[in-house]
Protein backbone atom coordinates (compact mmCIF):
# COMPACT_ATOMS: atom_id res chain seq x y z
CA UNK A 1 0.00 0.00 0.00
CA UNK A 2 2.80 2.52 1.21
CA UNK A 3 4.91 1.18 -2.64
CA UNK A 4 1.76 1.81 -4.25
CA UNK A 5 1.28 5.37 -2.80
CA UNK A 6 4.21 6.15 -3.44
CA UNK A 7 4.61 4.97 -7.06
CA UNK A 8 1.30 6.74 -7.63
CA UNK A 9 3.33 9.87 -5.89
CA UNK A 10 5.91 9.08 -8.47
CA UNK A 11 3.80 8.93 -11.60
CA UNK A 12 1.96 12.02 -10.79
CA UNK A 13 4.79 13.73 -9.29
CA UNK A 14 6.61 13.41 -12.79
CA UNK A 15 3.55 13.91 -14.75
CA UNK A 16 3.26 17.07 -13.10
CA UNK A 17 6.95 17.60 -14.17
CA UNK A 18 6.62 17.01 -17.15
CA UNK A 19 3.28 19.16 -17.51
CA UNK A 20 5.40 21.43 -16.05
CA UNK A 21 7.88 21.43 -18.95
CA UNK A 22 5.44 21.69 -21.42
CA UNK A 23 6.03 25.74 -23.20
CA UNK A 24 3.11 28.00 -21.44
CA UNK A 25 4.05 30.68 -24.08
CA UNK A 26 4.49 31.50 -27.69
CA UNK A 27 7.48 33.24 -29.17
CA UNK A 28 8.63 34.16 -32.96
CA UNK A 29 12.02 35.72 -34.25
CA UNK A 30 11.29 36.60 -37.17
CA UNK A 31 14.75 35.97 -38.40
CA UNK A 32 16.36 32.86 -36.98
CA UNK A 33 19.36 34.66 -35.00
CA UNK A 34 16.24 36.53 -33.33
CA UNK A 35 14.53 33.32 -32.52
CA UNK A 36 17.99 31.76 -31.17
CA UNK A 37 18.81 34.09 -28.90
CA UNK A 38 14.48 34.04 -27.60
CA UNK A 39 14.92 30.37 -27.41
CA UNK A 40 17.88 30.45 -24.84
CA UNK A 41 16.07 32.97 -22.85
CA UNK A 42 12.97 31.05 -22.90
CA UNK A 43 14.32 27.90 -22.08
CA UNK A 44 11.43 24.80 -22.23
CA UNK A 45 8.75 27.41 -20.70
CA UNK A 46 8.52 29.06 -24.26
CA UNK A 47 7.90 27.59 -27.99
CA UNK A 48 10.02 29.22 -30.28
CA UNK A 49 9.42 29.37 -33.56
CA UNK A 50 11.87 31.41 -36.62
CA UNK A 51 10.06 32.89 -39.80
CA UNK A 52 13.51 33.08 -41.55
CA UNK A 53 15.91 30.59 -41.93
CA UNK A 54 16.67 29.84 -45.39
CA UNK A 55 20.25 30.76 -45.99
CA UNK A 56 18.97 30.93 -49.78
CA UNK A 57 16.46 33.77 -49.93
CA UNK A 58 17.65 37.86 -48.73
CA UNK A 59 15.83 38.62 -45.73
CA UNK A 60 15.21 42.38 -47.20
CA UNK A 61 12.62 41.30 -49.48
CA UNK A 62 10.82 38.52 -47.71
CA UNK A 63 7.04 38.49 -48.40
CA UNK A 64 4.14 37.36 -46.08
CA UNK A 65 2.14 34.69 -46.59
CA UNK A 66 -1.35 32.78 -44.72
CA UNK A 67 0.74 30.28 -42.86
CA UNK A 68 2.86 33.35 -41.40
CA UNK A 69 -0.23 34.83 -40.77
CA UNK A 70 -1.60 31.72 -38.32
CA UNK A 71 2.10 31.06 -36.80
CA UNK A 72 1.48 34.76 -35.38
CA UNK A 73 -1.92 34.28 -34.25
CA UNK A 74 -0.67 32.00 -31.67
CA UNK A 75 2.74 33.90 -30.68
CA UNK A 76 2.85 35.81 -27.18
CA UNK A 77 5.84 37.94 -27.93
CA UNK A 78 7.74 38.78 -31.97
CA UNK A 79 10.54 39.91 -32.05
CA UNK A 80 11.58 42.43 -35.22
CA UNK A 81 15.14 43.76 -36.63
CA UNK A 82 13.26 47.08 -37.73
CA UNK A 83 14.85 49.53 -40.15
CA UNK A 84 12.47 47.94 -42.79
CA UNK A 85 14.23 44.88 -42.91
CA UNK A 86 11.40 43.26 -41.93
CA UNK A 87 8.58 45.90 -42.27
CA UNK A 88 6.24 43.17 -43.70
CA UNK A 89 5.25 41.95 -40.25
CA UNK A 90 3.74 45.11 -38.37
CA UNK A 91 0.84 44.79 -41.09
CA UNK A 92 0.28 40.81 -39.89
CA UNK A 93 0.54 41.52 -36.42
CA UNK A 94 -2.29 44.38 -36.62
CA UNK A 95 -5.44 43.04 -34.43
CA UNK A 96 -3.16 40.01 -32.69
CA UNK A 97 -2.44 39.61 -29.31
CA UNK A 98 1.14 39.48 -29.81
CA UNK A 99 4.02 42.15 -28.62
CA UNK A 100 5.94 43.46 -30.83
CA UNK A 101 9.57 43.99 -29.75
CA UNK A 102 12.15 45.87 -32.30
CA UNK A 103 15.78 45.32 -32.28
CA UNK A 104 15.68 48.87 -33.92
CA UNK A 105 13.68 50.45 -30.78
CA UNK A 106 15.20 48.76 -28.40
CA UNK A 107 18.86 50.72 -29.58
CA UNK A 108 16.76 53.49 -30.24
CA UNK A 109 18.13 53.87 -33.45
CA UNK A 110 16.54 56.36 -35.77
CA UNK A 111 14.81 55.21 -39.14
CA UNK A 112 17.47 57.20 -41.19
CA UNK A 113 20.02 54.49 -39.76
CA UNK A 114 21.99 52.96 -43.23
CA UNK A 115 22.56 49.93 -42.61
CA UNK A 116 19.54 47.37 -40.94
CA UNK A 117 21.86 44.73 -39.79
CA UNK A 118 21.89 44.90 -36.15
CA UNK A 119 22.69 41.39 -35.04
CA UNK A 120 26.59 42.30 -35.87
CA UNK A 121 26.27 44.58 -33.18
CA UNK A 122 27.65 43.91 -29.85
CA UNK A 123 24.83 45.37 -27.77
CA UNK A 124 21.94 44.23 -30.12
CA UNK A 125 21.26 40.51 -28.91
CA UNK A 126 21.73 41.49 -25.05
CA UNK A 127 19.06 44.58 -25.30
CA UNK A 128 16.65 41.81 -27.08
CA UNK A 129 17.74 39.19 -24.18
CA UNK A 130 17.02 41.10 -21.69
CA UNK A 131 13.55 42.90 -22.68
CA UNK A 132 12.11 39.07 -23.92
CA UNK A 133 13.45 38.08 -19.71
CA UNK A 134 10.98 40.64 -18.84
CA UNK A 135 8.13 39.69 -21.32
CA UNK A 136 8.79 36.45 -20.15
CA UNK A 137 8.56 37.05 -16.58
CA UNK A 138 5.32 39.41 -16.18
CA UNK A 139 3.67 36.59 -18.75
CA UNK A 140 5.02 33.70 -16.58
CA UNK A 141 5.64 34.70 -12.68
CA UNK A 142 5.93 30.80 -12.15
CA UNK A 143 9.05 30.69 -13.47
CA UNK A 144 10.85 33.80 -12.99
CA UNK A 145 13.76 32.78 -11.32
CA UNK A 146 14.61 30.89 -14.48
CA UNK A 147 13.95 33.09 -17.06
CA UNK A 148 16.48 35.23 -14.93
CA UNK A 149 19.04 32.48 -14.88
CA UNK A 150 18.60 32.08 -18.45
CA UNK A 151 18.97 35.84 -19.50
CA UNK A 152 22.55 35.90 -17.25
CA UNK A 153 23.94 32.93 -18.68
CA UNK A 154 23.12 34.15 -22.28
CA UNK A 155 25.11 37.49 -21.26
CA UNK A 156 28.23 35.33 -19.91
CA UNK A 157 28.26 33.20 -23.05
CA UNK A 158 29.10 36.81 -25.05
CA UNK A 159 32.00 37.08 -23.30
CA UNK A 160 34.16 35.11 -25.26
CA UNK A 161 32.85 37.10 -28.41
CA UNK A 162 33.72 40.04 -27.31
CA UNK A 163 36.98 38.81 -25.96
CA UNK A 164 37.85 38.02 -29.52
CA UNK A 165 36.47 41.06 -31.07
CA UNK A 166 39.03 43.62 -28.21
CA UNK A 167 41.82 40.79 -29.74
CA UNK A 168 40.85 41.80 -32.84
CA UNK A 169 40.86 45.08 -32.59
CA UNK A 170 44.42 45.05 -30.35
CA UNK A 171 46.39 43.87 -32.73
CA UNK A 172 44.94 44.99 -36.29
CA UNK A 173 43.50 48.43 -35.58
CA UNK A 174 43.41 50.23 -38.54
CA UNK A 175 43.71 47.47 -40.78
CA UNK A 176 42.25 48.43 -43.75
CA UNK A 177 39.83 45.89 -45.39
CA UNK A 178 36.87 45.78 -48.01
CA UNK A 179 33.16 44.94 -48.44
CA UNK A 180 30.38 44.35 -50.63
CA UNK A 181 27.40 44.67 -48.36
CA UNK A 182 27.18 46.74 -45.12
CA UNK A 183 26.11 43.42 -43.48
CA UNK A 184 29.18 43.13 -41.15
CA UNK A 185 29.85 46.71 -41.28
CA UNK A 186 28.92 46.97 -37.06
CA UNK A 187 31.28 44.76 -35.81
CA UNK A 188 34.17 45.61 -38.73
CA UNK A 189 33.91 48.77 -37.49
CA UNK A 190 33.68 47.44 -33.57
CA UNK A 191 36.92 45.37 -34.18
CA UNK A 192 38.55 49.12 -35.10
CA UNK A 193 39.03 47.69 -39.10
CA UNK A 194 38.42 50.43 -41.46
CA UNK A 195 36.06 49.90 -44.17
CA UNK A 196 37.87 51.28 -47.53
CA UNK A 197 34.62 50.45 -49.78
CA UNK A 198 32.38 53.40 -50.92
CA UNK A 199 29.24 53.69 -49.03
CA UNK A 200 27.63 54.27 -51.86
CA UNK A 201 28.75 51.14 -53.41
CA UNK A 202 27.60 48.96 -50.42
CA UNK A 203 24.20 50.94 -50.98
CA UNK A 204 24.10 49.89 -54.24
CA UNK A 205 24.71 46.36 -54.00
CA UNK A 206 22.32 46.04 -50.94
CA UNK A 207 19.17 47.46 -52.96
CA UNK A 208 20.28 45.95 -56.61
CA UNK A 209 21.12 49.56 -58.18
CA UNK A 210 22.95 50.17 -60.94
CA UNK A 211 26.72 51.27 -59.26
CA UNK A 212 28.25 54.16 -60.58
CA UNK A 213 31.08 53.23 -62.19
CA UNK A 214 33.64 55.18 -60.35
CA UNK A 215 32.31 52.94 -57.18
CA UNK A 216 33.57 49.58 -59.20
CA UNK A 217 36.70 50.94 -60.23
CA UNK A 218 37.50 52.05 -56.48
CA UNK A 219 36.47 48.46 -54.91
CA UNK A 220 38.74 46.65 -57.69
CA UNK A 221 41.42 48.77 -57.21
CA UNK A 222 41.24 47.64 -53.57
CA UNK A 223 41.54 44.36 -54.19
CA UNK A 224 43.61 44.35 -57.26
CA UNK A 225 46.36 46.95 -55.39
CA UNK A 226 46.23 45.10 -52.23
CA UNK A 227 45.14 48.10 -50.90
CA UNK A 228 43.07 46.12 -48.41
CA UNK A 229 43.83 43.00 -45.82
CA UNK A 230 40.58 41.71 -46.39
CA UNK A 231 37.74 41.38 -48.70
CA UNK A 232 34.06 40.22 -46.68
CA UNK A 233 31.08 39.55 -49.02
CA UNK A 234 27.65 38.58 -48.38
CA UNK A 235 27.47 34.93 -48.54
CA UNK A 236 23.55 34.89 -48.86
CA UNK A 237 23.18 37.42 -51.66
CA UNK A 238 25.88 36.86 -54.72
CA UNK A 239 25.41 38.42 -57.78
CA UNK A 240 27.51 38.14 -61.61
CA UNK A 241 29.12 41.22 -60.43
CA UNK A 242 30.40 40.08 -56.25
CA UNK A 243 31.71 37.02 -58.35
CA UNK A 244 34.29 39.21 -59.97
CA UNK A 245 35.01 40.90 -57.45
CA UNK A 246 35.73 37.14 -55.67
CA UNK A 247 37.64 36.01 -58.53
CA UNK A 248 39.78 39.13 -58.46
CA UNK A 249 40.73 38.67 -54.53
CA UNK A 250 41.93 35.19 -55.46
CA UNK A 251 43.97 36.52 -57.96
CA UNK A 252 45.61 38.51 -55.30
CA UNK A 253 45.43 37.02 -52.74
CA UNK A 254 43.54 39.16 -50.55
CA UNK A 255 41.63 36.93 -47.81
CA UNK A 256 38.18 36.25 -48.14
CA UNK A 257 35.30 36.21 -45.06
CA UNK A 258 31.82 35.37 -45.78
CA UNK A 259 28.86 37.14 -43.37
CA UNK A 260 25.60 36.14 -43.50
CA UNK A 261 22.05 37.39 -42.90
CA UNK A 262 20.69 34.78 -41.49
CA UNK A 263 22.31 32.66 -38.49
CA UNK A 264 24.02 29.68 -41.16
CA UNK A 265 23.35 25.81 -39.81
CA UNK A 266 26.88 25.22 -39.18
CA UNK A 267 26.50 27.52 -35.71
CA UNK A 268 24.67 26.51 -32.89
CA UNK A 269 23.52 29.42 -31.24
CA UNK A 270 23.86 32.96 -31.98
CA UNK A 271 27.03 33.61 -29.80
CA UNK A 272 28.85 30.65 -31.62
CA UNK A 273 28.21 31.87 -34.79
CA UNK A 274 29.20 35.13 -33.75
CA UNK A 275 32.45 34.50 -32.30
CA UNK A 276 33.35 32.18 -35.47
CA UNK A 277 33.21 35.19 -37.32
CA UNK A 278 35.47 37.38 -35.21
CA UNK A 279 37.69 34.32 -35.61
CA UNK A 280 37.75 34.00 -39.50
CA UNK A 281 38.58 37.91 -39.25
CA UNK A 282 41.44 36.93 -37.01
CA UNK A 283 42.75 34.90 -38.96
CA UNK A 284 42.13 36.44 -42.21
CA UNK A 285 44.28 39.15 -41.08
CA UNK A 286 47.16 36.45 -39.07
CA UNK A 287 47.29 35.13 -42.58
CA UNK A 288 47.89 38.92 -44.74
CA UNK B 1 39.11 60.57 -69.34
CA UNK B 2 41.70 58.20 -69.50
CA UNK B 3 39.49 56.76 -65.88
CA UNK B 4 36.33 56.94 -67.67
CA UNK B 5 37.58 54.59 -70.99
CA UNK B 6 39.44 51.47 -68.56
CA UNK B 7 36.39 51.24 -66.16
CA UNK B 8 34.71 47.69 -66.66
CA UNK B 9 31.62 48.87 -66.35
CA UNK B 10 31.59 51.85 -69.06
CA UNK B 11 33.62 49.80 -71.49
CA UNK B 12 30.10 47.39 -71.30
CA UNK B 13 27.72 50.18 -71.35
CA UNK B 14 29.26 51.76 -74.67
CA UNK B 15 29.40 48.34 -76.51
CA UNK B 16 26.05 47.45 -75.46
CA UNK B 17 24.43 50.35 -76.39
CA UNK B 18 26.36 51.02 -79.34
CA UNK B 19 25.12 47.66 -80.72
CA UNK B 20 21.24 48.80 -79.62
CA UNK B 21 21.14 52.63 -80.63
CA UNK B 22 22.78 51.62 -83.88
CA UNK B 23 20.40 48.40 -84.38
CA UNK B 24 17.54 50.21 -83.63
CA UNK B 25 18.26 53.63 -85.20
CA UNK B 26 18.34 51.40 -88.83
CA UNK B 27 15.05 48.87 -87.73
CA UNK B 28 13.76 52.30 -86.45
CA UNK B 29 13.32 54.19 -90.01
CA UNK B 30 11.71 51.14 -91.48
CA UNK B 31 8.91 50.90 -87.90
CA UNK B 32 7.89 54.07 -88.25
CA UNK B 33 7.45 54.20 -92.03
CA UNK B 34 5.63 50.75 -91.57
CA UNK B 35 3.55 52.27 -88.92
CA UNK B 36 4.24 49.91 -86.50
CA UNK B 37 5.71 51.53 -83.49
CA UNK B 38 3.50 49.95 -81.34
CA UNK B 39 4.07 46.36 -82.37
CA UNK B 40 7.98 47.38 -81.48
CA UNK B 41 6.69 48.68 -78.07
CA UNK B 42 4.88 45.45 -77.76
CA UNK B 43 7.36 42.90 -78.91
CA UNK B 44 10.03 44.85 -76.14
CA UNK B 45 7.40 44.21 -73.30
CA UNK B 46 7.07 40.82 -74.17
CA UNK B 47 11.21 40.28 -74.23
CA UNK B 48 11.00 41.82 -70.82
CA UNK B 49 9.62 38.77 -69.88
CA UNK B 50 12.44 36.82 -70.53
CA UNK B 51 14.46 39.57 -68.29
CA UNK B 52 13.03 39.28 -65.43
CA UNK B 53 13.11 35.45 -65.97
CA UNK B 54 16.63 35.66 -66.76
CA UNK B 55 17.17 36.92 -63.36
CA UNK B 56 15.31 34.36 -61.72
CA UNK B 57 17.06 31.19 -63.48
CA UNK B 58 20.08 32.46 -63.43
CA UNK B 59 20.63 32.52 -67.23
CA UNK B 60 22.00 35.12 -69.76
CA UNK B 61 20.31 38.51 -69.73
CA UNK B 62 20.44 38.41 -73.37
CA UNK B 63 19.18 34.64 -73.88
CA UNK B 64 16.11 35.17 -71.48
CA UNK B 65 15.60 38.49 -73.29
CA UNK B 66 15.50 37.35 -76.69
CA UNK B 67 13.66 33.37 -76.26
CA UNK B 68 10.48 35.82 -75.28
CA UNK B 69 11.35 38.15 -78.23
CA UNK B 70 11.21 35.42 -80.83
CA UNK B 71 8.58 34.41 -78.97
CA UNK B 72 6.59 37.43 -79.36
CA UNK B 73 7.30 37.70 -82.87
CA UNK B 74 5.33 34.24 -83.33
CA UNK B 75 2.60 35.57 -81.24
CA UNK B 76 2.59 38.64 -83.45
CA UNK B 77 2.56 36.36 -86.44
CA UNK B 78 -0.44 33.80 -85.08
CA UNK B 79 -2.45 36.51 -84.13
CA UNK B 80 -2.40 39.11 -86.98
CA UNK B 81 -5.34 39.86 -89.09
CA UNK B 82 -6.34 39.88 -91.77
CA UNK B 83 -6.90 43.41 -91.65
CA UNK B 84 -4.39 46.49 -91.09
CA UNK B 85 -6.78 47.82 -88.06
CA UNK B 86 -6.78 44.86 -86.35
CA UNK B 87 -3.13 45.27 -85.88
CA UNK B 88 -2.76 47.50 -83.06
CA UNK B 89 -5.17 45.03 -81.00
CA UNK B 90 -2.82 42.21 -81.44
CA UNK B 91 -0.11 44.44 -80.14
CA UNK B 92 -1.93 45.20 -77.34
CA UNK B 93 -2.96 41.79 -76.33
CA UNK B 94 0.15 40.36 -76.49
CA UNK B 95 1.90 43.55 -74.84
CA UNK B 96 -0.41 43.14 -71.97
CA UNK B 97 0.18 38.66 -72.07
CA UNK B 98 3.68 39.34 -71.75
CA UNK B 99 3.65 42.23 -69.27
CA UNK B 100 1.65 39.86 -67.08
CA UNK B 101 4.22 36.94 -67.30
CA UNK B 102 6.68 40.05 -66.04
CA UNK B 103 4.78 40.29 -63.25
CA UNK B 104 4.88 36.71 -62.29
CA UNK B 105 8.39 36.25 -62.83
CA UNK B 106 9.77 39.80 -61.16
CA UNK B 107 7.29 38.77 -58.01
CA UNK B 108 8.99 35.24 -57.80
CA UNK B 109 12.91 37.45 -58.06
CA UNK B 110 11.73 39.44 -55.14
CA UNK B 111 10.38 36.87 -53.21
CA UNK B 112 12.60 33.72 -53.78
CA UNK B 113 15.84 35.26 -54.60
CA UNK B 114 16.08 38.75 -53.05
CA UNK B 115 16.62 41.19 -56.20
CA UNK B 116 14.91 44.05 -55.06
CA UNK B 117 16.39 45.91 -57.86
CA UNK B 118 14.94 43.31 -60.33
CA UNK B 119 12.18 45.81 -61.43
CA UNK B 120 13.77 48.62 -61.77
CA UNK B 121 17.04 47.03 -63.90
CA UNK B 122 14.55 44.92 -66.73
CA UNK B 123 11.65 47.88 -66.51
CA UNK B 124 14.35 50.95 -66.89
CA UNK B 125 17.56 49.20 -67.03
CA UNK B 126 21.13 48.69 -65.59
CA UNK B 127 23.90 49.03 -67.79
CA UNK B 128 26.49 49.24 -66.02
CA UNK B 129 26.03 46.00 -64.13
CA UNK B 130 25.49 43.91 -67.43
CA UNK B 131 27.73 41.06 -67.64
CA UNK B 132 31.20 42.10 -70.19
CA UNK B 133 30.30 39.32 -72.10
CA UNK B 134 26.50 40.00 -72.63
CA UNK B 135 28.15 43.51 -74.40
CA UNK B 136 29.99 41.34 -76.84
CA UNK B 137 27.68 39.01 -77.74
CA UNK B 138 25.23 41.70 -77.99
CA UNK B 139 27.44 43.64 -80.83
CA UNK B 140 27.89 40.79 -82.49
CA UNK B 141 23.96 39.57 -82.96
CA UNK B 142 23.54 43.76 -83.82
CA UNK B 143 25.83 43.25 -86.44
CA UNK B 144 24.27 40.53 -87.94
CA UNK B 145 20.63 41.89 -87.61
CA UNK B 146 22.36 45.31 -89.55
CA UNK B 147 23.31 42.80 -92.22
CA UNK B 148 20.53 40.63 -92.68
CA UNK B 149 18.56 43.93 -92.86
CA UNK B 150 20.85 45.39 -95.83
CA UNK B 151 20.03 42.04 -97.39
CA UNK B 152 16.13 42.83 -97.44
CA UNK B 153 16.27 46.95 -97.47
CA UNK B 154 15.57 47.26 -100.90
CA UNK B 155 12.77 44.88 -101.28
CA UNK B 156 11.32 45.98 -97.55
CA UNK B 157 11.35 49.01 -98.06
CA UNK B 158 8.72 48.75 -101.71
CA UNK B 159 6.46 46.64 -99.93
CA UNK B 160 6.65 49.19 -97.30
CA UNK B 161 5.95 52.30 -99.38
CA UNK B 162 4.05 50.39 -102.05
CA UNK B 163 2.83 47.27 -100.99
CA UNK B 164 0.30 47.04 -104.59
CA UNK B 165 3.58 47.67 -106.33
CA UNK B 166 5.41 45.27 -104.57
CA UNK B 167 3.24 42.39 -105.19
CA UNK B 168 2.90 43.07 -109.16
CA UNK B 169 6.71 43.07 -108.62
CA UNK B 170 5.85 39.31 -107.52
CA UNK B 171 8.24 40.35 -104.22
CA UNK B 172 7.37 38.24 -100.92
CA UNK B 173 5.41 40.74 -99.08
CA UNK B 174 4.17 38.78 -96.61
CA UNK B 175 7.37 37.09 -95.65
CA UNK B 176 8.98 40.05 -95.85
CA UNK B 177 6.92 41.57 -93.42
CA UNK B 178 7.79 38.73 -90.76
CA UNK B 179 11.51 38.88 -91.64
CA UNK B 180 11.46 42.56 -90.65
CA UNK B 181 9.81 41.36 -87.57
CA UNK B 182 11.93 39.22 -86.66
CA UNK B 183 14.84 41.72 -87.06
CA UNK B 184 12.60 44.03 -84.92
CA UNK B 185 12.28 41.60 -81.49
CA UNK B 186 16.26 41.10 -81.86
CA UNK B 187 16.64 45.17 -81.54
CA UNK B 188 14.41 45.98 -79.25
CA UNK B 189 15.58 42.72 -77.07
CA UNK B 190 19.05 44.57 -77.48
CA UNK B 191 17.48 48.19 -76.18
CA UNK B 192 15.65 46.60 -73.55
CA UNK B 193 18.71 45.37 -71.94
CA UNK B 194 19.97 48.60 -72.50
CA UNK B 195 18.00 51.03 -71.39
CA UNK B 196 15.08 48.81 -70.12
CA UNK B 197 11.98 47.48 -71.74
CA UNK B 198 9.66 49.88 -71.02
CA UNK B 199 12.00 52.84 -72.39
CA UNK B 200 12.70 50.19 -75.32
CA UNK B 201 10.40 52.03 -77.74
CA UNK B 202 12.17 55.72 -76.74
CA UNK B 203 15.49 54.00 -79.02
CA UNK B 204 13.49 52.44 -81.10
CA UNK B 205 11.55 55.50 -82.38
CA UNK B 206 13.27 58.55 -81.04
CA UNK B 207 16.27 58.21 -83.41
CA UNK B 208 13.92 57.22 -86.69
CA UNK B 209 11.42 60.52 -86.05
CA UNK B 210 13.88 63.14 -86.26
CA UNK B 211 15.87 61.63 -88.59
CA UNK B 212 12.81 60.99 -91.12
CA UNK B 213 12.03 65.11 -90.50
CA UNK B 214 15.76 65.84 -91.29
CA UNK B 215 16.79 63.73 -94.12
CA UNK B 216 15.46 63.53 -98.16
CA UNK B 217 15.91 60.03 -98.76
CA UNK B 218 15.25 56.65 -96.82
CA UNK B 219 18.98 55.69 -96.85
CA UNK B 220 19.89 59.33 -95.56
CA UNK B 221 17.53 58.73 -92.74
CA UNK B 222 17.99 55.46 -92.00
CA UNK B 223 22.33 56.50 -91.45
CA UNK B 224 20.99 59.61 -89.88
CA UNK B 225 19.21 57.74 -87.09
CA UNK B 226 21.85 55.70 -86.93
CA UNK B 227 24.33 58.29 -85.67
CA UNK B 228 21.51 59.95 -83.51
CA UNK B 229 20.92 56.61 -81.62
CA UNK B 230 24.82 55.75 -81.01
CA UNK B 231 25.10 59.76 -80.11
CA UNK B 232 22.25 59.34 -77.73
CA UNK B 233 23.23 56.48 -75.95
CA UNK B 234 27.21 57.36 -75.53
CA UNK B 235 26.27 60.86 -74.50
CA UNK B 236 23.45 59.20 -71.39
CA UNK B 237 26.42 56.87 -70.55
CA UNK B 238 28.83 60.15 -70.77
CA UNK B 239 26.72 62.04 -68.71
CA UNK B 240 25.48 59.46 -66.10
CA UNK B 241 29.16 59.27 -65.26
CA UNK B 242 30.06 62.38 -64.83
CA UNK B 243 26.82 62.64 -62.69
CA UNK B 244 29.00 60.78 -59.87
CA UNK B 245 29.25 64.22 -57.97
CA UNK B 246 26.43 65.77 -58.55
CA UNK B 247 24.82 64.48 -55.23
CA UNK B 248 27.06 63.28 -53.24
CA UNK B 249 27.12 58.92 -53.52
CA UNK B 250 23.80 59.12 -56.07
CA UNK B 251 24.41 58.78 -59.71
CA UNK B 252 21.75 59.32 -61.89
CA UNK B 253 20.74 56.50 -64.07
CA UNK B 254 22.28 55.91 -67.42
CA UNK B 255 18.52 55.49 -69.06
CA UNK B 256 17.59 58.92 -67.91
CA UNK B 257 19.87 60.66 -70.28
CA UNK B 258 19.69 58.57 -72.56
CA UNK B 259 15.60 59.36 -72.82
CA UNK B 260 16.06 62.66 -72.79
CA UNK B 261 18.72 63.19 -75.38
CA UNK B 262 16.12 61.60 -77.79
CA UNK B 263 14.20 64.25 -76.56
CA UNK B 264 15.96 67.07 -77.46
CA UNK B 265 17.04 65.41 -80.24
CA UNK B 266 13.57 65.59 -81.77
CA UNK B 267 12.92 68.48 -80.70
CA UNK B 268 15.56 69.58 -82.35
CA UNK B 269 15.13 68.20 -85.37
CA UNK B 270 11.53 69.37 -85.03
CA UNK B 271 12.87 73.50 -84.61
CA UNK B 272 15.54 72.83 -87.34
CA UNK B 273 13.09 71.84 -89.93
CA UNK B 274 10.80 74.54 -89.12
CA UNK B 275 13.22 77.41 -89.46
Amino acid sequence: MLFHRIGLALVFGLAGHLAMAQPVLHAVGLENQYADVLAQIGGPYVKVSAIQSDPNTDPHEFEATPRIAAQFRKADLVVENGLGYDSWAAQLLKGGHAKLLSAQALLKLPDSTPNPHLWYRTDTMPAVAAAAAAFFEAKDPAHKAQYQANLKAFDAALAPWKAEIAKVKARYAGAPVAVTEPVADDLLQEAGLKIMTPFSYELSVMNDTDPAPQDVAAEEALLRDNKVKLFAYNEQVTDPQTEALLALARQHQVQIVPVYELMPSSAKHYQDWMLQATTALDQALAAK
Amino acid sequence: MMAFLQSGPVQTALLLSAAAGLLCGALGVFTVLRGQAFAGHALSDVSSAGGAGALLFGISPLLGFLLFGIAGVAGLELLQPRRAAGRDEAAGILLGAGLGVTALLLHFCLTGHGASGAAQAVMFGAMFSAPPGTALWASGLAGLCLLGLVLIARPLLLATLDAELALVAKLPVRALGFAFLALLALGVTLAAMTIGAILATALLIGPAASALRLAGSPLRAVLLSMGLGLAACWGGVVLAYVSYGWIPGRTWPVSFFIVALLFLFHEAARWGRRA
